[in-house]
């Protein structure tokens, strides 16, 4: 038996070595886009494009527009001297956001009853930009209150220390956004290779019209699903192996946990995976259908990484769910042990429902695949 | 170029879509399916965030701050916990996304007006969560501290409204409540509609596999005429889709579109032209379906996805990134669908995003046309 099934993974090899684009796109390719994604994403909001009109022209209007500048979330665009010019660039989405300076600004910031007051307009069509440029604009002004408050009232800032809670952040000291979203990226690569690799090894072979010959030829079943299910564990294996080494050395995702825990349940992710791409290999008819099922579950099941959205905030029915969906499982793994050096101990839950959700896919798939085989 | 022959091309490809149920049903839902999935995820804000509070001060002032930041819906109190093993513990198993730590002396330093030693952690590997409380956390403490302070500068007999800090007034245009789904969805509509663009790289490459190629190219069909057949049905499915995609975002997810319709299909078969020639060039330089559709995941869907400012801001990525993402139909795309939904501007505003496609799409089909040209030759 062991015999034939090697022969069987020969006969793939033999197969992959012919068409060498597709492992070589997939696997290299692969890797160097999560290296460009990786990079591009991984870094926090900066350089927002932002219009002043400084009515006031002192240095205290000054002093509060280099302060928006040096928290690094804007790049001035363009001092500008009426509201077309701020409404056009708005139109044109080519500003996030907007600071107008009253005339009377720092007069009233120096008199001792003074209320200065600042208008900040937002690109609303882009939310995400806009609230981090809210967040900032806010940072400096509650800044500057402050100051303001400890000079009028001729107190140190010994007397009256800020009012802002320090903040300590764990797993993620310097809150590198790195951390975050490469090990999610890595994730969505190593699910669509396996899901895609699995899902065109029926697939294909019917297309071309040579799952006949194979059916025919003196193996059973389940010798033709182990034999199809090895290659592609060794290529999701290696995948894996390749893209967590870049991830560890390009974006300094550090190893807390330990390795061969790691691996461990990295296979049994595979397998899980594996199994779901068989059943869409055999469900499909050409390459095209089985290419369309991956795009659909391999998105899907990315919604539920929290990658895009956190899956705390997702209505009660979508986290249930999350629950069914292995890769939510392999991320809190991966998340667990590399940033956190959980172990076994505290990531078991999510272990055991991989376990359990690999079982049930498994056997389903076997069974499927086989009596769609027979 | 015929326009009989590219028809022709474009009814074969057509057949062979509709031949089989699944194909077809795939082809035109696919990207419905995927715009539900990700709206229904993008659009769901963040509430109940769970937290863990160790009070080691324990007087009414601790007490009224615990439960000035766990009003509302925003943070639930999960535990009250009387270590810090037991907050290190919790974060570990996920029970928490938030732990606030309130030393002994709170009280009185916040009476005394000597600021307030509060400490927050938050769960560094989910950041949406943890900025999202320590905002929330931030905000109330501020409300906190400053009610405080106004009481204690009325007893020092100074009048509070003498020391308000700077005003500001936010306005904010298009969406006026920064919702995620009035701006994420339109851009996940663009995304979205970068599905056809994979499909149509396979569609030389099965010919290829299939050994159909030389049959097509003894035809008297030109090779232009070939590739823009090819794309037909495609583009016939992508306009389908726009429709399909935009009556969803607005109707079932209220998300307003205050340009015109008309433009918008204007403009999105501009798109289909430069996305579906891209596809194309993959489809003449690859051999097999397994192959075109792993090149066209990397170079179609996914730099879609990350690369065309949808959910980061282009502004903020490295400027070769920026410099790529010119190059990608799906950028400019992306830009066109939030302004005619969002900002509601005309091609008045839009041209240059146009012109952009059209050059792009003429490159592209030249592109592909010439070294179909010469593989073949």
């Amino acid at each position: 038996m062991i015999r034939r099934i090697w022969s069987l993974v020969v006969k793939e090899f033999i197969h992959l070595r012919c068409d060498w684009w597709m492992p070589a796109f997939m696997l290299f390719g692969g890797a160097l886009e999560l290296l460009l994604v990786g990079w591009a994403t991984s870094r926090p909001i900066s350089n927002l494009p932002m219009m002043v009109w400084d009515q006031d022209r002192s240095s205290a209007s000054r002093e509060i527009i280099t302060a928006f500048e040096n928290t690094g979330t804007f790049r001035l665009q363009a001092f500008v001297e009426e509201m077309e010019a701020i409404e056009d660039a708005m139109d044109r989405g080519k500003i996030n956001a907007a600071v107008i300076i009253p005339p009377d600004f720092s007069e009233e910031l120096t008199d001792p009853r003074g209320h200065p007051t600042l208008t900040v307009l937002l690109n609303g069509a882009e939310s995400i930009p806009a609230t981090a440029a809210l967040r900032a604009i806010e940072g400096v002004v509650r800044e500057m209150g402050e100051q303001i408050t400890l000079e009028r009232l001729g107190l140190s800032s010994e007397q009256l220390s800020g009012f802002t809670p320090s903040l300590r952040v764990w797993f993620n000291e310097t809150l590198s956004e790195a951390l975050y979203t490469t090990p999610a990226e890595l994730g969505l690569m190593l699910e669509f290779t396996v899901l895609l690799f699995a899902a065109l090894s029926f697939s294909r072979e019917r297309e071309l019209g040579t799952l006949e010959q194979l059916l025919v030829m003196p193996f059973n079943a389940i010798e033709i699903i182990v034999g199809k299910a090895i290659p592609v564990i060794l290529i999701g294996f290696f995948d894996f192996a390749l893209m967590l080494a870049m991830v560890h050395f390009a974006f300094k995702v550090p190893l807390r946990g330990s390795l061969p825990l790691l691996l461990i349940l990295a296979m049994g992710y595979l397998l899980v995976e594996l199994s779901k791409g068989l059943v869409i290999s055999v469900i499909s008819r050409t390459q095209h259908q089985a290419f369309l099922l991956v795009m659909m579950v391999g998105m899907a099941d990315f919604m539920f990484t929290g990658y895009a959205a956190p899956v705390e905030g997702m209505p009660q029915a979508a986290q249930l769910y999350a629950n069914l969906v292995p890769a939510h499982h392999w991320l809190e793994i991966m998340r667990g042990i590399l940033l956190k050096g959980s172990g076994l101990n505290i990531l078991w839950p999510h272990a055991l429902a991989l376990l359990i959700l690999g079982t049930i896919i498994t056997t389903f798939s076997l069974r499927f695949v086989r009596r769609a085989l027979d | 170029m015929s326009f009989r022959h590219v028809w022709a091309v474009t009814r074969k490809e057509l057949r062979y879509i509709q031949r089989d149920r699944a194909t077809l049903f795939l082809v035109i839902f696919t990207p419905t399916l995927l715009l539900l999935l990700f709206a229904y995820a993008v659009t769901s804000d963040v509430e109940h965030v769970p937290l863990a509070v160790l009070d080691l001060d324990q007087s009414p002032t601790s007490r009224a701050f615990i439960q000035q930041i766990t009003l509302g819906d925003d943070l639930d109190l999960h535990s009250r916990v009387q270590s810090m093993d037991e907050i290190e513990g919790a974060l570990l198993r996920e029970e928490v996304d938030v732990a606030v730590i309130i030393p002994p002396g709170f009280s009185n330093d916040m009476l005394a007006l000597k600021g307030m030693p509060l400490q927050v952690i938050i769960d560094g590997t989910e950041p949406q969560t943890g900025g999202f409380a320590v905002d929330h956390i931030a905000r109330r403490a501020e409300t906190f501290a400053g009610d405080i302070l106004a009481n204690q500068l009325r007893i020092l007999g100074i009048d509070p409204q003498a020391m308000t800090p700077i005003e500001l007034r936010v306005r904010t245009w298009y969406n006026p409540n920064l919702e995620a789904r009035v701006d994420l969805i339109p851009g996940l509509v663009s995304m979205i509609l970068g599905v056809p663009g994979m499909l149509v790289a396979l569609t030389l490459a099965r010919e290829h596999e299939h050994g159909t190629l030389e049959q097509l190219l003894a035809t008297p069909i030109g090779r232009a005429e070939l590739l823009v057949g090819k794309m037909g049905p495609y583009m016939i499915s992508g306009m389908i889709n726009v429709v399909i995609t935009s009556a969803i975002a607005m109707i079932l997810f209220g998300v307003p579109f205050h340009g015109s319709f008309p433009l918008f299909l204007a403009l999105s078969s501009l798109f289909f032209f430069a996305l579906l020639s891209m596809g194309m060039i993959i489809g003449v330089f690859i051999r097999t379906q397994a192959a075109a559709m792993a090149l066209s995941f990397l170079v179609v869907f996914l730099p879609g996805f990350f690369l065309t400012g949808i959910f980061f801001p282009l502004a903020s990525m490295p400027p070769i990134v920026r410099m790529e993402a010119l190059f990608l139909p799906g950028s400019h795309y992306a830009i066109i669908t939030r302004g005619l939904f969002i900002t509601g501007v005309g091609l008045d505003v839009l041209w240059p995003y146009g012109i952009a496609l059209i050059v792009l799409g003429f490159a592209f089909t030249a592109i592909a046309a010439f070294f179909f040209r010469k593989k073949l030759a």
